[in-house]
This record gives C-alpha cells, sequence and structure tokens, in this order.
C-alpha cells in the first residue's frame, strides 16, 4: 500500500477496480437534458456496453447512439462524422449535440477538440466530452459535459448574488432543493445543468457554486478561475447531518445565519428504526460510483461502523469536510479489488456496498449486499431524501431476516457449474 | 463509420469471456482501459452468479501509456497470487489492440510460468463474439485433449454449451434426460462447467455432439481429425430433427461399438422419451393435427435470428407447425452461406443477412407477419407494431434467465416452442369469430388512449368532423365515411387494412381513399 505524500489518512493502491468508464454517464445524462443528443465516438465495445451493462434498451428514438468506428476506420487520418451528424439532426432535431470520446480514438490521437469545433454550427453546437476509460471512472464524465456547458452559461453580472447548484438531479429534487434555499433566504440562480440547453443558469463573480454531487470538482474549479465564482466547501446534502451542514454552510455564504439543529433532530428522529438497526453494523464500501465518501459518512454518522471506504478518486479540497467527518476511518483511493476481496471474507462485514460487477457474488458468499448504483437513480438529496436514503442500506438487512434460512449447498448447486471445485 | 444504437453480436471479448467463465480453473485477463470489464456485469446480474466470475483487468490509464507502463505483468501475478487459476487467458480489448504491444512478452515478466498463460488476441475490429468463443475453444481444445483410454460404455461430449447461451441449462436438461434414455453416458459438457482436466479427457468418449453452428462445431471438426472421434452437428429442435439426431447418434455409437465388440444401443420406445415414461413424447404431431390449428396454415411467420435457430426455427414452423414463412434472416454474416444452403426451397426470397436492427424492423413493417421469432429487438420492434413476437435467439437478456425448464432442444423443447407459437399468435376459432362479427367485445371505446392504431387513430379520433377527412400513416387522405368503414375492421388487423388500402389506391391512383375505394381495395384484396 502506497502512502499519498502528506496525508497519512488516504491510502492510495493501484486501481484494479470492477467499474465502468465514463461512458455510463450517457444512461442519466441524455435523460437529464432532454434537448441534447449524445454521440460516443466509439466501438463496438462501447455500443456493448451501453446495451449490455447500463441494460438499456433502445426507445422510441434513443437520444444517444455510437458512431461506430470499424476496421476501415483506422487508418484513417480524421473521422468523418457529418453524415452521422446530419442523420442525426434530421432525426431529432437536438439543440446541442455531445460529443464524447472513448478510448480508441483518443489511442488514435483523434483531435476530438478540432473535430467538435468543425462539426459545431452557430444553430447545433457540438461540444466535446472527454469521457474514455483511459482517463476517466463512471461518474467523472458528467463533471466533462458540464465542464463543456460552461460557455454556454450566460455571464451574470456582479452583484448579482445567487446559488448554482451543480449536479443532475430529477426534476422533483431541483424542486424541493430550489424551495429549500428559497425558505433561508438564498436567492437561486438554476442549476448546471438544467433540463433544457438553452437554459443554462447565468454564472458570474457573485455566484455560490453548490455542488449536490461529489463528483464534479473539476466544473468548479474552471468556474472559479473563468467566471470568479465561489465554490461551497461542505458537506454533500445527504443525510440529515450532511443535509443540515449543507444549508447552513451555503446560508452563510449568503450573509445568513440559521440554526438548524432541531431539523436535523427531526430528522434523525423521523429514521430512528433505520438507524436503530444500523447502529454497530460493519459496512464495507468498495469502490464504484464515487458517490462512496458522502454516504460512508451518512452511515458513520447513523451509528454504522465503516470498515473500508474506498472511491476512485479522492480530491482532498473538494472532499476536505467528507474526509474531515470520516477521521479515523481507512479510507483508500483507486483500491485494489483483489486485497478488498480478502479483507472482506477475513473481516465479514455486515453489509458490502458494491457495483453491480460484485454484488451478486458478495451475496452468494453469505454477506448483506447493496447496489452502489442503485444511489445514482434514487431521490436522495436533502431532507426529502432522508428516509429514502436511509431505507435503501436498511432494507437488505430486513430482506434478509424476512426470508428463510438459506443453505449454500443446496441451493447453489449447478447454479454455476465454473465454481465449483475441480473433482 | 455508421451511427449505431443496438447490436446483436457482443466483441470479440465477450466471445472469450463467454469460453472462460465457463470453465473451471480458467481465468481471464483483460488488457484493457477502466470499463472493459463491464462484461463481468453480464455474468453476475443476468447469470446470477454466486461466485466472483474469474475475470480480472489489467487497467490501462492514459498516464500508463504516456509513461510507458504496463500492469499486465503485475495484475498476473496478482491472479496468481490470489486465484492460483490452471490457466490464464490475457486478451486485449479493442484499443490496447491498437497499441500493438507484444503482450506475450510482457506476461513473461510476471514470472508466471509459461504454460499457464496463454494469450489470445484476435483483431477485435473484425471478429466478433461468436468467432472469437468458437476460436478460443477450438485453441483450448487442441492445447488440452490428449489421447487416453476410450469409454468402455458407449458416451458423448456434448460440445459448445457456453455461459450466457439461450436456454442454456434447460436445452442441456433436455439433452441428457434423452441420452440417458437411450443408456449413453455423457463423457464431458465443454466448456460449461469444464475444467482443463476434462478437456484431456475429451477424446475418451465415442462420439461428439456439437448442436451449435456457432460455438464448438470447429472443436468437433477438429477432433474428428486428430482423434478420429465421429460428431452429430445436427440440432435437435423440432420432433423430426430429434428423431433423426436420436438416430444419427445411435448409428454412429453402434459404428464405435461394433469395433469393440459392444452390444448395439437400440431406439426405445418412443414414450420413454416423455417426462412420465407412459405418453408421447411430444405433443407436437398431435397438436399440429388438430382442427383448431389449421388456421395456422395461413399464418405467416418471419424468423431472425442466429445462424443455428433461423435454420431450425424456420424447418419447425413450416415442416412441423405447417406455418407460412414468409422471410428470414440472420445476424450472423460469416454463417449466412450455410443457413442459404440449409434453407434452400424452405424461403420465398433472398435470406435478409444484416446486423442492423432497423433494417430488420423496417421489413417486419412491410411484412406485417403474423408471428416473428427474433432476438430481444425484434420483441422490442414488433411491440411498436402490435405484431406477436416470440424470443427465440441470442443474445440473451434477463428474460431469457427464468428458472422454469424451458429448453428449446428434444421433444421436449419442441413442446414449448409449439406452446409459445401458440400463446403468441392471434387464435384460431376466436379469430374467425372477431373477424366475422367484427367485435368480440375487445373494441376499446373511442377516444380511449389504448387503442392499438397509434397515430392514425387518434387523427381519426380527434381531428375528424363527420363528413371531414383524415390522412394516414402512408400520406394517403381518407374520406370521413372511409374512415367509419375502416373503424369496423377489428383493431388489431385496422392497421394492416389501412396500410393495404393505402398501397391498393396508390397502385390504382386514386389521390384519397373514399368508400368507393375502400369497397374497390377490399374486393380485390379478398378483404
Amino acid at each position: 500500500m502506497l502512502q499519498v505524500p502528506g496525508d497519512g489518512s488516504i491510502i492510495k493502491e493501484d486501481n484494479v477496480t470492477h467499474s465502468f468508464c465514463g461512458l455510463a454517464c450517457v444512461g442519466w445524462m441524455y435523460q437529464k437534458i432532454k434537448d441534447s443528443f449524445f454521440l460516443i465516438l466509439g466501438t463496438h465495445t462501447c455500443a456493448h456496453f451501453l446495451q449490455n451493462a447500463l441494460g438499456m434498451m433502445i426507445f422510441a428514438k434513443p437520444r444517444f447512439g455510437i458512431a461506430l468506428l470499424e476496421e476501415g476506420d483506422l487508418s484513417k487520418h480524421e473521422p468523418s462524422l457529418e453524415e452521422i451528424i446530419a442523420e442525426i439532426k434530421a432525426d431529432h432535431n437536438p439543440s446541442v449535440i455531445f460529443l464524447l470520446s472513448s478510448c480508441t480514438p483518443e489511442v488514435m490521437k483523434v483531435d476530438f477538440k478540432g473535430l467538435a469545433d468543425h462539426l459545431a454550427t452557430p444553430e447545433v453546437p457540438v461540444l466535446f466530452v472527454p469521457a474514455s476509460g483511459l482517463v476517466y471512472n463512471f461518474t467523472q464524465a458528467e463533471d466533462s459535459v458540464l465542464h463543456a456547458l460552461v460557455p454556454f452559461c450566460p455571464q451574470a453580472p456582479a452583484g448579482e448574488k445567487s446559488v448554482v447548484f451543480l449536479g443532475s438531479v430529477n426534476d422533483a429534487t431541483a424542486d424541493d432543493l430550489r424551495a429549500e434555499a428559497e425558505e433561508l433566504g438564498i436567492k437561486v440562480g438554476g442549476f448546471l445543468p438544467e433540463s433544457r440547453f438553452e437554459r443554462m443558469p447565468a454564472i458570474g463573480p457573485d455566484t455560490v457554486l453548490a455542488p449536490i454531487q461529489p463528483y464534479l470538482s473539476r466544473v468548479a474549479v474552471k468556474l472559479e478561475r473563468e467566471r470568479g465564482a465561489r465554490t461551497l466547501h461542505s458537506l454533500f446534502p445527504f443525510g440529515p447531518d450532511g443535509t443540515r451542514a449543507f444549508w447552513e454552510d451555503l446560508a452563510k455564504m449568503f450573509g445568513i445565519e440559521v440554526d438548524l439543529s432541531d431539523r436535523e433532530k427531526a430528522a434523525w428522529e423521523k429514521i430512528r428504526r433505520q438507524t436503530d438497526l444500523l447502529k454497530g453494523k460493519q459496512v464495507f464500501l468498495t469502490a464504484d460510483t464515487m458517490m462512496e465518501l458522502p454516504l460512508a459518512r451518512f452511515l458513520h454518522s447513523a451509528g454504522a461502523e465503516v470498515m473500508e471506504c474506498s472511491s476512485a478518486y479522492i480530491n482532498k479540497k473538494f472532499h476536505a469536510r467528507e474526509l474531515q467527518a470520516l477521521e479515523g476511518v481507512r479510507v483508500v483511493e483507486q483500491p485494489n479489488f483483489h486485497r478488498q476481496l480478502e479483507d472482506i471474507k477475513r473481516e465479514r462485514p455486515d453489509m458490502v456496498v458494491t457495483s453491480l460487477m460484485t454484488a451478486n457474488p458478495f451475496v452468494g458468499q453469505g454477506f448483506i449486499v447493496k447496489w452502489s448504483m442503485e444511489f445514482m437513480l434514487m431521490s436522495i438529496h436533502g431532507w426529502s431524501g432522508v428516509f429514502t436514503l436511509a431505507n435503501m442500506f436498511v432494507s437488505p438487512f430486513d430482506r434478509r431476516s424476512a426470508l428463510p434460512e438459506f443453505d449454500r449447498d443446496v441451493w447453489l448447486e449447478g447454479v454455476m457449474p465454473s465454481a465449483e471445485k475441480v473433482s | 463509420m455508421r451511427l449505431a444504437f443496438w447490436l446483436y453480436e457482443g466483441t470479440a471479448l465477450h466471445g472469450i469471456s463467454r469460453i472462460t467463465n465457463s470453465m473451471k480453473g480458467v481465468h481471464t485477463v483483460y488488457h484493457a482501459p477502466q470499463g472493459d470489464d463491464y462484461i463481468t456485469a453480464t455474468y453476475t446480474m443476468l447469470e446470477r452468479t454466486p461466485e466472483f466470475p474469474a475475470l480480472s483487468i489489467s487497467v490501462v490509464r492514459g498516464r500508463d501509456l504516456a509513461q510507458g507502463v504496463s500492469r499486465l505483468p503485475a495484475t498476473l501475478q496478482q491472479v496468481e497470487h490470489h486465484y492460483h487459476p490452471e490457466l490464464t487467458v490475457i486478451a486485449p480489448s479493442c484499443s490496447t489492440a491498437l497499441l500493438q504491444e507484444d503482450l506475450r512478452q510482457l506476461a513473461a515478466h510476471s514470472g508466471v510460468a509459461q504454460e499457464k498463460l496463454m494469450v489470445y488476441a484476435v483483431n477485435p475490429f473484425r471478429v466478433t463474439e461468436n468467432e472469437a468463443a468458437d476460436g478460443l475453444f477450438t485453441e483450448l481444445v487442441k492445447r488440452y485433449a490428449a489421447n487416453g483410454q476410450k469409454s468402455a460404455v458407449p458416451a458423448v461430449n456434448l460440445l459448445g454449451f457456453t455461459s450466457l447461451g439461450f436456454h442454456l441449462k434447460a436445452n442441456l436438461t433436455s439433452l441428457r434426460r434423452m441420452l440417458s434414455t437411450l443408456g449413453v453416458k455423457v463423457n464431458v459438457v465443454a466448456p460449461w462447467g469444464a475444467g482443463i482436466a476434462d478437456l484431456a479427457r475429451l477424446p475418451e468418449a465415442w462420439l461428439n455432439i456439437a448442436p451449435y453452428h456457432e460455438i464448438g462445431r470447429t472443436a468437433a471438426e477438429y477432433l474428428e481429425q486428430e482423434f478420429a472421434m465421429p460428431a452429430v452437428y445436427d440440432t435437435p429442435i423440432g420432433v423430426e430433427p430429434t428423431l433423426r439426431w436420436l438416430r444419427s447418434i445411435i448409428e454412429k455409437l453402434n459404428e464405435v461399438g461394433a469395433g469393440c465388440g459392444a452390444s448395439p444401443i437400440s431406439m426405445p420406445a418412443l414414450h420413454d422419451f416423455s417426462l412420465d415414461g407412459m405418453s408421447a413424447p411430444s405433443g407436437v404431431p398431435w397438436f399440429a393435427r388438430t382442427a383448431d390449428m389449421e388456421s395456422f396454415s395461413n399464418k405467416k411467420a418471419f424468423v431472425f435470428a442466429d445462424a443455428t435457430t433461423t435454420v431450425a426455427m424456420v424447418k419447425f414452423l413450416r415442416d412441423e407447425l405447417g406455418m407460412k414463412v414468409v422471410g428470414a434472416g440472420t445476424y450472423l454474416e460469416r454463417d449466412a452461406d450455410w443457413v442459404r444452403r440449409e434453407l434452400e426451397g424452405y424461403l420465398p426470397g433472398e435470406l435478409m443477412v444484416t446486423d442492423r436492427f432497423q433494417d430488420v424492423a423496417k421489413v417486419i413493417e412491410d411484412e406485417l407477419p403474423d408471428l416473428v421469432c427474433g432476438t430481444q429487438m425484434e420483441r422490442h420492434s414488433c411491440r411498436k407494431l402490435d405484431i406477436p413476437c416470440m424470443v427465440v435467439s441470442p443474445p440473451t437478456h434477463i428474460e431469457n434467465h427464468l428458472l422454469g425448464y424451458y429448453p428449446f432442444f428434444g421433444f421436449d423443447g419442441a413442446d414449448v416452442i409449439a406452446d409459445r407459437v401458440y400463446l403468441s399468435c392471434k387464435l384460431g376459432l376466436e379469430k374467425h369469430l372477431i373477424d366475422f362479427f367484427g367485435d368480440a367485445g375487445l373494441e376499446y371505446e373511442d377516444g380511449d388512449a389504448a387503442d392499438e392504431t397509434g397515430v392514425a387513430a387518434a387523427a381519426a379520433n380527434g381531428h375528424s368532423p363527420a363528413g371531414g377527412s383524415t390522412e394516414g400513416e402512408g400520406g394517403m387522405v381518407w374520406t370521413g365515411e372511409a374512415e367509419t368503414m375502416l373503424k369496423k375492421v377489428p383493431f388489431f388487423v385496422r392497421k394492416k387494412v389501412r396500410k393495404n388500402t393505402e398501397t391498393f389506391a396508390m397502385e390504382q391512383g386514386e389521390g384519397e381513399v373514399t368508400v368507393e375505394v375502400f369497397r374497390r381495395a377490399k374486393d380485390s384484396l379478398g378483404g
């Protein structure tokens, strides 16, 4: 294990994990930005990934597709996408096309920026989104999408003080966050991203950026640098503790002092059954969606014992408050899954939070498991998400205790012959 | 370069992992960027594997490429340390294949014994799932199959049964049941559940059974050449093919048996193959002759599947259920010639060969068959067109990994397929009643959004005051009276009638569909 210089609390390993590449973000981003088209310049692998791993069946008119590099395209100097772009425009009439990179064209050294600029028109911009698995994990390419959207956020004039929330959430969650902010007297400038391309929020020197997802550090830094905006550094708004800190700290940036301790207490009270069950439970989080730090922090606050929290990428500034709240917990960046598997088998945690790829095998080993990806698809933000969040951790325990005893030797026989002992 | 949304076949890497994930003691290391091991999820989620598939990734990061670092040796050491596989297959992905690295040399740096490593690098831009799977399986058989003592009793190998195969376990069970009725031992099933030692003892069997054209056939051909093992390559789908398959197995085993003085096997009474041991082994022959099924003679079917299934389903629908096959196709271009040869005389036109689902959907929309047998994608296309569709072919989907016993192979399989055809199609006598009286209480109320005819009906309901006119989907205008008359046609054939009438009108040079044109169309098209 390699220690990161200057910080003894984060262990860094070699990133041998089971998780997805940045293209996974298409799964939710195309649904969020409703007048967009997501075009991946990629291969058969990219297409197979999207249709299989994300279980994305195509709908009547899917707003994402793959410009498929075939063998003949490999020798060409620059891929020609004009016809494909014309086809997309004719069929979908998008307001914006996101052009996502993938591994093969990156190895081919395709000039994506030049390609996107060349394909863009004043009517329909084509925006380059770096997303390949050579650099980006799972959720990180949402950061790239937001990065690409920055030039389309109007300049907010100085003196116009408002908050812009960073991160894509569904409309119901967005409405909740907006209402909460307004109740505290905080002016809401909007969300990056909004659900339509032409409605991206204005951002300027008096904008406060409030990240609501923990994987968006790059766009925050870009907006600070280019627009002079300031970023809220607090806990992320998950769970009673995170939500309270988030709103109190955000209010402070608007010169508003609020004490939400009663609200936090009431929220914990609301999930007392859940926290009673979680108390003392040992939980292990393998790296997957990059939501691991705030999830682990919520579990920690709820009284669970986090045996290990690992994440593909940890930004010591962006995640500072979460890391501080996780003091004393084993935090690993870019973990090695083989090592984790051995630790888990030895230490026998009560619950493993893990990816789609590894969930069922852990269950087969007798562990109680929660899919990490589910946290991406549920409304767990803010006060209104507290109940859902707590239940997500509790329901696997409830379910396990509701089912009859399980004799693995009997009921798993023949399910996976390749895993049976060589006779 | 083309715009793709969905693909029938997976990648070469997927094909490779289907073989290795089927096998005991074999590990795969993907030399690939983050995320290319998404394939692992197809096993853990679709097959719900209770153990970790033996698949690891040797992550290639952009930074490693810039620095000229390879993690492959370290990954191989980790795999050796944690899992001790008998063999590790190393495979590049599409992007790392372009790097043209010497993976054998890199692998050698790991210090892991050479005989425990195998680099399987195919051109991922040319080779796809089935070819890679068949190719790797053949390589493994070549590497490990060894001369050994022939089994003392008649024994067969079942080759080509592979992880994520379509109704794999049920098909295997169906074959095992029949072989057991014959009194024939199964020596090895491979790759599903086989270890290296099992591959070594493949030649102990008397006969190879390789029912899939896509995977396993090449290995059986190799064993035929090198070890003089006879093989049966037929697919036992349908009652007659199953009988032929059984006779062929008996004949070939008896040829081998004659050489070693074994007593010959004879065909048992057919009821011995039934589930209760005292009934007909399949209900299909009688079912197909019943009066109710008479209406199937006019039912038109379209088949689109992998090579094995396309051939078998077309023959089953026509030969055993007496349906009309209006067209068929496959997405496996490299097997298209074989399919054409097998289906000579079965198809009214050319075999469709494409991997673009949109083209298949277009043909289905043009033909409007009564039944489509296809993949999950055709089911999806047919849902939009309100055409009955049954899924008969990979790529498998979570809905093809059910718990019950639904084989497609053997007598049991013939019953399963016939049941599905029956449940999918609009029924016989019931259909006559509906056609004749035009309603049978199935009609939705006007304005009810549940009307299946979609856009055209919505237009008719919403924007057509009496005496006004509407535009059909094909751009043809219908007068109000003609539209009213069309509404008397049962809703589930209305779309087809509308389309046929518009085509007729167009051919007749009519600018709009009037009651008079509609009547003429009915006369000319037979209502």
